[in-house]
């Protein structure tokens, strides 16, 4: 890699759009999840330089830049996600989108909107709640993310319960490629008179219809899927079409349980019966530790199911009914209107819990519904030693996310660190159960076969050889690859090698009775350098170590370094 | 490693490790709005201040002048997901800043004034007096006289010429509804909030003691305010003072609102003004006066006002609070302009607001942008719209 040029960058982007100082660079690396210390044995700590182009042709120069120079770029919006997709994995060029936030088409009739991907979710909901719309699915994190932060990792949100997953809800992407091409996949939706880069757009879409056709894949129209969900590794998003619904009457709900499985059994019933927009859970001990309802017996320490319909005056009328019966039938108690707007307001700050920390470690799965209660009995159990507080969203599939909040305090730094596999034990254990990584990113590579199934994961892995031979788009994410490993784990590889081979080298011939190969070990290679064969052994040892973590990729690192630490967690509680 | 104990002293060592990187605060900053930057905004200076924590960075000038960077509007307390209190988070730092001989100069010339001067402008008690130019038969009487209400005006309105309109009107408007007031003249000291904002804040309560003392020497209840700040700074540093001391404060709307209440003031027919109330940050956001101003507004004929967007507790700050406009008064300038273009897409011609230094930062923003629209408190749409009590007099007759 080419030391970056911050002059080269400015030209490219604008002196004022780039910063190289160490504070930025700090924390532009960072995202909503606290790091132990050892991640950076295993990631690099921060960028080189961060970017923040404002418009597709510096930002397609800026690419053309990088690969050129053979630099890393990771593509960030406002860092709102936890699953590690915008932080740097080899240092490099962060591009931060958020300053490429307009909004540039929006059509009643074809119920779309077009914007530019750092166009934060608020922003865009403000945009269409004025002209009475709003947003199939937005994140739980709409105050802060970016359109094209959630497009591009996926994942359920608000209105999933009636529209399922966000990537259900793109109509088409725009996106520049590793190789700087601007290309459009699906149908983007924009005005003719102001689409400055059409022509360029429609060559560059022929060019990418050649290598879909020869990777075995269909048109740019049908291929969203390399753009969405996928972290930026294929190409950075520059603008998303978006489907758009007519806001109609909101009616925010909730009730109580006493058990997940009558709460559940209810869940499973409205969205079959009533198709509400939203719908949300929060497990006893997430709402035994909110001080907002401390005191509030038909909330504080129960299982609350809150929810939100929104649909016509009259089909609202008949489905808030049922929801009424079906608590009752299910054992619970409805709560009444003042409590159930609380709870929709707070639908966007999930992470109030963190107040109970101070730090959190998070893990979220995906689950079949009916498998929920068995599931968070076992986390309970597994994580009993531990402050949790679970809860999660429902899908319109018979499925539902679910977060496991783990509370910690980073400032006990081994305990901490220790701590974390805590996270992959719940991913493994809701496994067993059928479920899967909630998203893939960063952390979760090991599981992304199951996670996108083997068809388009396979199709992803041709295209990202075929776009971007030396991964330097976004590295490590999603595909996986090679660690920036730390001083410390390289140190740790020498050492651990050296030992091995010393006492391979030391007991090994005597144990298997070679008396010839322990001679030769004591004696000197040459007679004028005193050190025994043993030495240069161990010596050669410690070099092996350091080559295997040096070039051990992200998905062996996770697979050695968890067990160790679970190894090392259970020795601590003894 | 930098020694960071001050956190503690002030009990705010988990704040930075509760932070839960939402990036809610980042987004509604208006320094980061303006510079663009993270590391300008609430979110990246936790970031920093953890890194300086963990041994990773230094609490050196380059961090002091980012804090001071800051015009503690609130915004990003009334967004914190994790309820973290970040303007006393920022003042505590500032306090650091200051202990450690980091203050940015033009804050040092702040806290030398108010020490020397009892003002932030290195004025002087008897310059204290110059507003009352023209209206001195009406207001020399009021002075330190034993009263239930007492007109608190802070340095902006005593001090700057362009303001003297603001406490002027205010006169008119208790002479007018036959209020029974006091005026603390040349005895005002500052009300002590821009010692906490240059890092000073075991000075405050003796600051706002000196003037608590004679406000309650004079048999006062009620203290009406022409700055928000100071209500803020007394509210916060006295928390007594409505037990104790039974001493109500309010903002001028407030105040006004209650007068037209109780049927004390009353309006003439104005030619279809059309304003937009700029919320000032503390009013709305600490104090919760929203509603008051606009009902003051509503209740004068042939005034309307249309909303700016946003308003009300996610009101954007003019740029002038905090010391900002002093620190890095470019800036500053820049945030008032940001503010008054949501002023400009609506069709008000006015901008009526109650804080005099989101006058003063409107007032130079129409300088620096070229725009012409009226900026007024609303003591001076309110006194320049009371019906002449002539009128009154004969409307009461007839009725």
């Amino acid at each position: 890699m080419r030391k970056v040029d911050e002059q080269h960058i400015g030209d490219i982007v604008g002196a004022d759009n780039v910063s190289i100082t160490h504070e930025t660079c700090m924390i532009y690396s960072k995202d909503v999840t606290s790091l132990p210390d050892i991640a950076y044995q295993i990631v690099s700590p921060k960028f080189d330089v961060v970017t923040q182009p404002v418009d597709v042709p510096s930002l397609q120069n800026l690419v053309g830049y990088a690969i050129d120079n053979n630099i890393p770029i990771v593509p960030r919006g406002n860092g709102t996600s936890g699953w590690g997709g915008s932080i740097p994995t080899r240092g490099g060029i962060c591009i931060g989108l958020s300053g490429m936030s307009r909004v540039l088409y929006f059509n009643e009739f074809e119920q779309a909107v077009t914007v530019e991907s750092g166009i934060t979710w608020r922003n865009l909901l403000e945009f269409l709640e004025r002209l009475g719309y709003t947003l199939p699915v937005y994140p739980s994190s709409a105050t802060a993310a970016t359109v094209g932060g959630f497009v591009a990792s996926g994942g359920l949100g608000i209105g999933s319960t009636r529209h399922g997953d966000i990537l259900k809800q793109v109509l088409g992407i725009e996106a520049v490629l590793p190789n700087g091409k601007v290309v459009r996949l699906g149908r983007v939706l924009l005005d003719p008179k102001t689409d400055d880069i059409k022509d360029e757009a429609s060559k560059a879409n022929k060019w990418l219809e050649m290598e879909l056709e020869a990777a075995g894949l269909g048109t740019p129209e049908k291929e969203t899927k390399l753009l969405t969900g996928t972290y930026g590794t294929l190409g950075i998003i520059t603008k998303v079409t978006l489907k758009t619904i007519p806001n109609l009457q909101l009616v925010p709900f909730a009730s109580s349980f006493d058990s997940m499985k009558d709460l559940v059994n209810a869940a499973a019933r409205m969205v079959n019966d009533t198709q509400p927009y939203f719908l949300r859970f929060l497990a006893d001990n997430y709402t035994s530790k909110l001080r907002a309802i401390a005191g509030n017996k038909l909330e504080h320490g129960k299982y609350v199911l809150m929810g939100a319909l929104l649909d016509t005056i009259y089909n609202n009328e008949d489905n808030i009914a049922a929801i009424q019966t079906i608590t009752e039938e299910e054992d619970g108690i409805r709560l009444d209107d003042k409590r159930a707007w609380f709870y929709w307001n707070e639908r966007l700050y999930p992470l109030r819990i963190k107040r109970y920390g101070p730090s959190l470690v998070p893990a979220e799965m995906l689950a079949p519904l009916d498998k929920l209660p068995e599931i968070l009995e076992k986390t309970k159990v597994e994580l009993r030693n531990s402050n949790v507080a679970i809860e999660g969203t429902m899908s319109n599939d018979n499925s539902s996310s679910f977060m496991v909040w783990i509370l910690d305090d980073e400032r006990r730094s081994f305990s901490f660190t220790v701590g974390w596999q805590r996270s992959f034990r719940i991913a493994a254990l809701a496994q067993r159960f059928g479920g899967l990584p909630y998203a893939v990113g960063l952390w979760n590579g090991r599981h992304a076969r199951e996670y996108y199934g083997d068809r388009v994961f396979n199709n992803l892995k041709i295209m990202k050889k075929r776009l971007d031979p030396r991964n330097l788009m976004n590295p490590v994410k999603v595909f996986g690859g090679r660690v920036t490993a730390g001083r410390a784990s390289k140190s740790l590889g020498f050492v651990a090698g050296f030992a091995i081979a010393f006492l391979m080298g030391l007991i090994g011939p005597e144990l298997i009775g070679w008396t010839w190969l322990a001679q030769i070990m004591s004696s000197n290679l040459v007679q004028f350098l005193p050190v025994p064969v043993l030495i240069w052994v161990a010596l050669l040892g410690g070099l092996l170590g350091f080559s295997i973590v040096y070039f051990m990729t992200i998905n062996q690192a996770l697979s050695v370094g968890i067990p160790v630490l679970r190894f090392l967690s259970k020795l601590m509680r003894r | 490693m930098t020694k960071m104990d001050f956190l503690e002293r002030y009990a705010q060592e988990n704040e930075p490790y509760v932070c839960a990187s939402c990036g809610n605060c980042t987004l509604v900053c208006p320094v980061f709005r303006s510079l663009k930057w993270e590391s300008y905004g609430p979110r990246g200076k936790l970031h920093i201040m953890k890194s300086i924590i963990e041994g990773d960075g230094e609490f050196g000038q380059d961090f002091a002048n980012k804090i001071f960077l800051c015009t503690l509007c609130e915004h990003c307390t009334s967004v914190c997901t994790t309820g973290i209190s970040l303007d006393r988070f920022w003042e505590v730092t500032r306090a650091e800043a200051r202990q450690r001989g980091l203050l940015p100069r033009p804050a040092q010339f702040v806290l030398d004034s108010l020490e020397s001067r009892g003002d932030i402008m290195w004025m002087g008690s008897a310059d204290r007096l110059l507003w009352m130019e023209g209206i001195e038969e009406i207001v020399t009487d009021r002075i330190l006289k034993h009263a239930d209400v007492a007109y608190f005006l802070g340095c902006n309105v005593s001090l700057k010429s362009q303001l003297h309109d603001v406490a002027r009107s205010m006169i008119k408007i208790m002479e007018y509804a036959g209020v029974d007031y006091t005026l603390l003249g040349e005895k005002e000291v500052c009300c002590g909030a821009p010692l906490g904002w240059a890092g000073k804040l075991e000075g405050i309560n003796e600051m706002a003691e000196r003037n608590l003392e004679l406000i309650r020497s004079l048999g006062v209840k009620t203290v009406v305010f022409s700055c928000p700040s100071c209500i803020q700074t007394w509210s916060e540093y006295k928390r007594h003072l409505k037990e104790e001391n039974d001493l109500e404060l309010l903002t001028a709307s407030q105040f006004i609102s209650r007068l037209i209440r109780e049927g004390r003031l009353k309006f003439e027919e104005q030619p279809m003004v059309t304003v937009t109330y700029h919320d000032p940050c503390i009013s709305a956001r600490v104090l919760k006066a929203t509603e008051e101003p606009r009902e003051v507004i509503e209740d004068i004929p042939g005034v309307y006002n249309v909303e700016m967007m946003p308003s009300r507790k996610s009101t954007r700050c003019c740029g002038a609070h905090g010391l900002l406009d002093v620190v890095d008064p470019v800036l500053s300038s820049r945030i008032a302009e940001m503010r008054l273009r949501d002023a400009t897409v609506t069709p008000a011609t006015r901008i009526i607001t109650e804080c005099p230094r989101c006058i003063l930062a409107f007032d130079l923003a129409k300088f620096t942008t070229g725009y012409d629209i009226t900026v007024q408190d609303i003591t001076q749409i309110v006194a320049e719209s009371l019906l002449p009590k002539k009128e009154e007099d004969k409307k009461s007759a007839e009725g």
